[in-house]
């Protein structure tokens, strides 16, 4: 039996209870009664992906099914993986301890380019073939994936059967539905595959055809098999009764985000042009209070957690924000819950409110400012304003703070040296303005830490035209952002521009990157996004093998009537819209939130309706 | 208030359960199961709940010693002891919950069972028995204040020693508690020292906790 194997090495490695299972919540079925197993798989180690939202909703969400059973998977550190390798363990989901090759699914979730590798490794662990191309015809073993990333998949295309664009707890299951279907009939892979293709939100990339230009660039993106010339992403339509997990797996071991987590709105009304998220999520849905607080006391009596966050990208967007905070305080408090607010704004809080949340937010400030000067704010749509982040500030310090963090990003485009040394000036002010307060903390210095980004233009954005900085120029930017800082009362801190250039490049790559991923993985990348384990010299080795060019993927400006690689999907915003706002960005003209007047993205018309009404969301 | 003392079995897969990690884990079993434990006061106020003796990882046990208060005089406990049985993670369940009687400080033994296995189970069992007949069994001990030669041969009870198939089972009493803790695994160091044959030591359970005269702990 697996298991016995498993268990003879297990105490030789790190934290061994994140590879055997048992975990309160997690969900055993009986084998012989299933009839469609899924292998849901998190490119990264267990702590990072059981911290992850997505993961346990479509766990809860088809294991409700009685015949299907979604079981989990994580990347097992090196240290376990070489045991596994010596001793022949193939790679196994945690609720059966079974090899997941042996399953119907295997489903990655795609949250960050620098994962792409890792999914290679997972693949090569399990046995299964890497390239789509070498798997069986027969109905098994169907490698398919989802999330933000395969909003341009096509650096992944020769690695998976299918794709699933757009949110998942609708078509997931629509899937299984036609497999098992299938899988009654005696159906191979290719008519499966075909069948599937139909169903909305999925694409197989093998039947699409790319020709390139002399250029380099897309000449023609060909359908065949009867698929659809463009493949429209899913969205879940009445978001209030969306479902939602009753329980969470709870694990042994510490993992980053060790907490319940529930949310309280899909989308973002702000259309910060650099956010992906902000584009590809919309239409902007909120929950009912009433809502949020029945998932708040449910997760949180199933799993004992003494710890809850609200997950959204902007919670003090929603709604019903004062009611919302002053109910769920007056149950965690009652409760001894503690009750974590990130991307929370609290310039516009009434006094009350302020000090309830006072009371409960133990960490520190943080803010988005992310350009150093209005004007570059301006250009990429962050609409704070240096007066709301300064009476920000100044609320906190009478409050009892004594550290702000700020967040930015280098190498935006237009950006000019006076945006970074305007970075540095910025936190020069909020100094200042801590030792101008007379009720200041007493006994304390101030702190503020500025934290630098590369800017990484993504899919889906108004940006997604836009270059990124060379190397060389973001490190010349960061010398002179140091250069700037003139105490020691601010600290920098910046992310390494290496990273950010292979981000971009596997964001907006084609598929002529499936080879250099693979070159990478081949060479011995893996767990790219973590400091220790990233190999960029190694990545360069692969694209010159390839005979790929970093640079024309990560340097270049794609042209507005250029195809891109992902213009044959279809996430509801208009690439009009997008170029529109590319424009206004170059003028440093900014756009309204959707809750204020719509800018006609493409969103609504797909929805069939406006987005909001009376400034409630629709959906 | 009621001060419970709580006896529970570590097994199967709970055996990989870390002891800093076991204690997360009964914090939200408490949680899960709703009763009125009874919180420390103070400015960071928590659910107070404390382990007699650390489980080393990977060992199994019968007999786990957990105390905590409730704050209900009225609750019996039986219905404490299924209260959390029913929302304990698998492989650990409380054996019973019962008014504490004796000091943490009372405890001066555990007991530990433990499989050596090997291909060469004759000699295996012989070296053993030579290591036993030795007058002092030195090892080299880490404490606080450094590392430290130590002779366990004095403290250790051997309370049963069988041949296999596979090699030698072995129960054995060592000194516990809040002055001296010795892991079962000290001996198959030192037995390392007497034999050349290749073996592994598994199957690790602590199978009970002792104070003066083997009087059980309770
Ligand atoms: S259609 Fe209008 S309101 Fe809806 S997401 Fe687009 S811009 Fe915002």
């Amino acid at each position: 039996m697996l298991k016995d194997k498993i268990e003879k090495h297990l105490l030789e490695i790190q934290k061994p209870s994140r590879y055997i299972g048992g975990e309160v919540g997690s969900v055993i079925k009986d084998k012989s009664k299933v009839d469609v197993r899924f292998a849901f798989c998190f490119p990264d180690t267990y702590d990072i992906g059981m911290s992850h939202l997505g993961m346990k909703i479509l766990y809860s969400l088809t294991n409700e099914r009685e015949n299907y059973w979604c079981e989990r998977c994580f990347a097992p550190g090196l240290d376990f993986e070489a045991i596994m390798r010596e001793n022949d363990i193939p790679l196994y989901a945690l609720e059966s301890l079974d090899p997941i090759r042996d399953f119907d699914f295997i489903g990655f979730t795609m949250q960050y380019e620098l994962s792409y590798s890792t999914v290679l490794n997972m693949l090569d662990l399990a046995g299964i073939p890497i390239f789509a191309k070498d798997r069986t015809n027969e109905l098994t073993q169907i490698v398919v994936a989802g999330g933000p990333c395969v909003c341009n998949p096509e650096p992944l295309a020769d690695f998976f059967d299918l794709f699933i664009l757009g949110e998942g707890e609708e078509v997931n299951l629509e899937l299984m539905d036609l497999y098992w279907e299938m899988k009654q009939q005696g159906a191979d892979r290719i008519s499966f595959l075909r069948r599937a293709a139909q169903i909305g939100g999925v694409y197989v990339p093998q039947f699409y055809e790319f020709s390139y230009k002399e250029d380099g660039t897309i000449a023609k993106v060909t359908p065949k098999e009867g698929a659809p010339a463009v493949v429209k992403k899913r969205i879940i339509k009445n978001f209030d009764q969306v479902y939602y997990p009753e329980n969470f797996v709870v694990p042994f071991t510490e993992i980053v985000h060790d907490r319940v987590s529930v949310e309280v709105l899909r989308g973002c009304i702000r259309g910060c042009r650099f956010c992906q998220a902000g584009f590809i999520y919309r239409p902007f849905r909120e929950k009912s209070t009433d809502t949020i607080c029945r998932e708040t006391r449910c997760l949180c009596e199933n799993t004992g957690y003494d710890e809850v966050s609200l997950a959204s990208l902007s919670t003090s967007d929603h709604f019903d924000i004062d009611n919302m905070l002053t109910k769920l305080i007056e149950y965690t408090e009652g409760e001894r819950i503690n009750l974590s607010l990130p991307s929370l704004r609290v310039d516009n809080f009434s006094e009350a409110l302020l000090e309830k949340i006072k009371r409960v937010r133990k960490s520190g400030l943080t803010f988005a400012a992310e350009g150093g000067t209005q004007r570059l704010r301006d250009v990429i749509n962050k609409n704070v304003s240096e007066e709301e982040i300064m009476s920000t500030c100044r609320i906190a310090f009478e409050g009892g703070y004594s550290a702000v963090k700020l967040y930015f990003m280098m190498g935006l485009p237009t950006e000019t040296d006076e945006d970074i040394v305007g970075i540095a000036e910025l936190a020069q002010r909020i100094v200042d303005l801590f030792y101008s307060i007379e009720n200041r903390p007493k006994g304390r210095g101030v702190q503020v830490s500025v934290s630098c980004a590369t800017f990484v233009p993504k899919p889906f954005t108004p940006f997604q035209f836009e270059p990124q900085d060379t190397r060389e120029e973001i490190e010349r930017k960061q010398k002179l952002l140091l250069d700037s800082v003139k105490t020691k009362k601010i600290k920098v801190s910046y992310h390494d521009p290496n990273v950010s250039q292979l981000e971009v490049i596997l964001a907006k790559g084609d598929r002529r990157l499936c080879q250099v991923i693979y070159a990478a993985w081949k060479k011995g990348c893996k767990f790219d996004s973590w400091s220790e384990h990233y190999h960029f010299d190694k990545w360069l080795e692969a694209f010159a093998e390839c005979g790929v060019d970093p640079a024309f993927y990560a340097n270049r400006r794609f042209g507005y009537d250029e195809i891109l690689p992902w213009d044959h999907l279809d996430y509801f915003v208009t690439k009009d819209f997008l170029i529109r706002e590319n424009k206004t960005a170059h003028q440093s003209v900014t756009t309204p939130n959707c809750r204020l007047k719509c800018s006609a993205c493409g969103v609504s018309k797909e929805m069939g309706g406006a987005c909001f009404d009376k400034g409630k969301s629709c959906f | 208030m009621i001060r419970v003392r709580a006896v529970f079995e570590k097994k199967g897969r709970a055996k990989y359960i870390s002891h800093l990690d076991l204690n997360r884990c009964m914090l939200r079993t408490f949680r899960r199961s709703r009763l009125p434990i009874w919180y420390t006061e103070g400015f960071n106020p928590h659910p107070y709940y404390s382990f007699a003796l650390a489980l080393s990882l990977g060992f199994e046990s019968n007999c786990e010693i957990m105390d905590f208060n409730i704050t209900d005089d009225n609750m019996s406990m039986e219905e404490i002891r299924d209260r959390l049985n029913a929302v304990m993670p698998e492989g650990m369940r409380i054996v019973s919950a019962a008014p504490q009687r004796l000091k943490i400080t009372a405890i001066t033994s555990a007991r530990y069972s433990f499989s050596l296995v090997t291909e060469d189970a004759a000699g295996l069992f012989e070296a053993v028995k030579t290591t036993l007949a030795q007058p002092e069994l030195l090892i080299e001990k880490k404490t606080k204040k450094g590392i430290k030669t130590v002779d366990i041969r004095p403290d250790m009870k051997v309370i049963s020693c069988e041949a296999t198939d596979t090699g030698v089972d072995m129960v054995m009493d060592l000194p516990a508690g809040t002055q001296t803790n010795y892991n079962p695994t000290l001996f198959v160091e030192v037995l390392k020292k007497f034999t050349q044959i290749p073996f592994t030591a598994e199957k690790f359970c602590r199978t009970g906790i002792f104070c003066e005269n083997n009087e059980i702990f309770s």
